[in-house]
């Protein structure tokens, strides 16, 4: 992690990170409706998805173009 | 029937320990740490089926009958902190570990801190909390054993025990690792398959139909904060931060030790996220909260709801498909169990044992200890999780999880911060051990939050602030963990 702190790429790589585990915690507030995506996903399910979606698509991006170990 | 399957199951597993035996090296460093060998694929097997216990069979889809689709945070919080783990922390513990030859993760923060008190704190601090952990494991094949034979629970977790100690005493971590690829592709398919299985004969329309039958007959299964009033907005997010906690499980560190080479710590993350996150546990939630709502709504009580998916498939499915769920949750119980196991005989080994009394001591002593306190820690563990039996999950996720997590600020620490001390890390750690413990004997100090949230938060500032008041590392402890980590990981 110091080596990622060290450049920009890495710094907004972790701030995306970041971001989307807050934003996980802030959309906990809508979890009362009962709202199905794609006729069967739950909101607690479908939050956790895009945020795992996020992560991947950040992690890709980062660690295979910018990580200095790669 | 039974019995000859699961003879020829164990038989099996036997058979594999045998052969890892055979083949292994015999030295302290390929017992415990696979020879510092396993590459990406093996590593991902290895470390999912460490983590997916009997737990992600009975306590988990349990807990979401009972409390509705919020718990999953956990789960997400989880696939969050094993990926910080592999992107973060993962290459510069490697490579400490790497360059001196250091056989437990908690030998590289007592050498980090330059501290054998400390030492001695984290290795009874970990097994306190991973041996009760360890116990629970055979004890869940026996609830399947009795829902599936009506035989006591004493009888398959017998059976899982003697699978377990036979396979760590004579494979090792690398054959622990192998074996999990096995154990892991049997739990995985049995877990898939009988999903596949009962939606076609119960919701042929599939996902749709099982959520639309529930929001008339049970809609408060949809939402937060579930049928029983549990999961307020402040409780899923206190579970999603639990779950981040997993960077510190130390049967999860010490697989970051036995990587084969710094690129594994690349391509590691997107097995996590696709296959972890994604597919995998999925499966256990589409369980807990469509499918057993409506195949066999009505269930209340913790024990009975831990038991609902291998309830549903011995009620309904052919019985020789529910010899071969049993088989997946053996395959549970033991691949993580194994890891649980090998992880205290290392610390036992290394870190008390050889750290303390035998500082010399040669690599057959090492082994022989770690194997002896393989049979102590099941006999311990087994006493323990029939002592104070609780439900899984919440043992899980209100004891195991925030015991972990008192060493992660020492060890994040120790591995990204020059300024953290001795000193910090003792006292940080001290403290949240203390107040974790006096919490769990009297609820209020918690003050209405988790207990991982109230002690990590004490246990990280006291670890920072008592850093910055004591005296920095030495430029020979800044130097070895440092500089020259930076430059053996730049180098490639």
């Amino acid at each position: 992690m110091r080596e990622i702190l060290r450049h920009t790429p890495g710094r907004i790589f972790i701030g995306v990170l970041f971001l989307s585990v807050v934003g996980m915690l802030f959309v906990t507030r809508y979890f009362t409706q009962k709202i199905l995506v794609f006729g069967w996903m739950t909101l607690p399910f479908f939050a956790g998805l895009v945020m795992v979606v996020v992560w991947l698509i950040a992690y890709m991006i980062y660690f295979f173009k910018y990580w200095p170990y790669r | 029937m039974i019995i000859l399957i699961l003879v020829l199951f164990g038989l099996a597993i036997l058979g594999m320990a045998a052969y890892g035996y055979k083949v292994s090296a015999k030295t302290a460093e390929d017992y415990m740490l696979a020879g510092r060998t396993i590459g990406v694929v093996v590593m991902f097997f290895f470390v999912l089926f460490a983590v997916s216990s009997s737990w992600t069979f009975y306590g988990y889809p349990g807990f979401l009958y009972l409390h509705g689709p919020s718990y999953i945070y956990f789960v997400w919080g989880s696939v969050a902190g094993f990926a910080a783990l592999y992107m973060f922390l993962g290459p510069r513990l490697w490579a400490i570990a790497r360059l001196n030859r250091f056989l437990s993760p908690v030998e590289v923060l007592a050498e980090r801190y330059e501290s054998p008190f400390l030492r001695v704190i984290l290795s009874l601090m970990l097994l306190v909390f991973i041996v009760p952990y360890v116990g629970i494991q055979p004890l869940g094949v026996g609830l399947g054993f009795k829902a599936l034979t009506g035989l006591p629970i004493i009888v398959g977790a017998a059976y899982t025990v003697v699978l377990l100690v036979i396979l760590v005493i004579l494979g090792g971590m690398r054959i622990v690792a192998w074996v999990n690829i096995f154990l892991g592709s049997v739990y995985a398919s049995a877990l898939l398959g009988s999903l596949i299985w009962v939606f076609n004969r119960f919701i042929p329309g599939g996902l749709r139909e099982a959520a639309q039958i529930l929001m008339v007959q049970n809609p408060e299964m949809l939402s937060a904060p579930g049928p029983s009033g549990y999961f307020t907005p402040v409780i899923v997010g206190g579970t999603m931060v639990v779950g981040l906690m997993a960077f510190s499980w130390p049967h999860i560190v010490i697989g970051v030790m036995t990587a084969r080479d710094k690129m594994l710590f690349k391509w590691f993350p997107i097995l996590i996220f696709i296959f972890g996150g994604v597919f995998f546990y999925t499966l256990p939630f589409i369980w807990g909260t469509l499918v057993a709502p409506v195949v066999m709504p009505g269930v209340t009580g913790k024990e009975a709801a831990d038991s609902i998916v291998q309830t549903i498939i011995t009620k309904q499915l052919p019985n020789w498909f529910s010899i071969y769920v049993l088989m997946g949750v053996i395959a549970a119980a033991i691949s993580t169990a194994a890891v649980q196991l090998l992880t205290s005989s290392i610390i036992i080994a290394r870190d008390l044992i050889q750290g303390f009394f035998k500082p010399d001591a040669e690599d057959f002593q090492i082994i022989k200890w770690a194997r002896w306190s393989v049979v102590g820690i099941v006999i311990i563990s087994l006493f323990v999780s029939l002592r104070y039996t609780k439900a899984m999950a919440l043992y899980l996720t209100e004891v195991t999880i925030p015991g972990f997590a008192q060493w992660g600020p020492a060890l994040v620490g120790g591995i990204l911060w020059k300024r953290g001390t001795k000193q910090g890390a003792i006292v940080g750690t001290l403290a949240g051990l203390i107040y974790l413990i006096a919490g769990l004997i009297y609820k209020p100090l918690f003050v209405g939050m988790h207990p991982v949230m109230p002690t990590i938060i004490i246990n990280m500032i006291l670890y920072i602030v008592v850093s910055f008041l004591t005296q920095r590392p030495s430029e020979e402890i800044q130097a070895k963990f440092f500089d020259e980590v930076d430059e053996f990981l730049e180098a490639g």
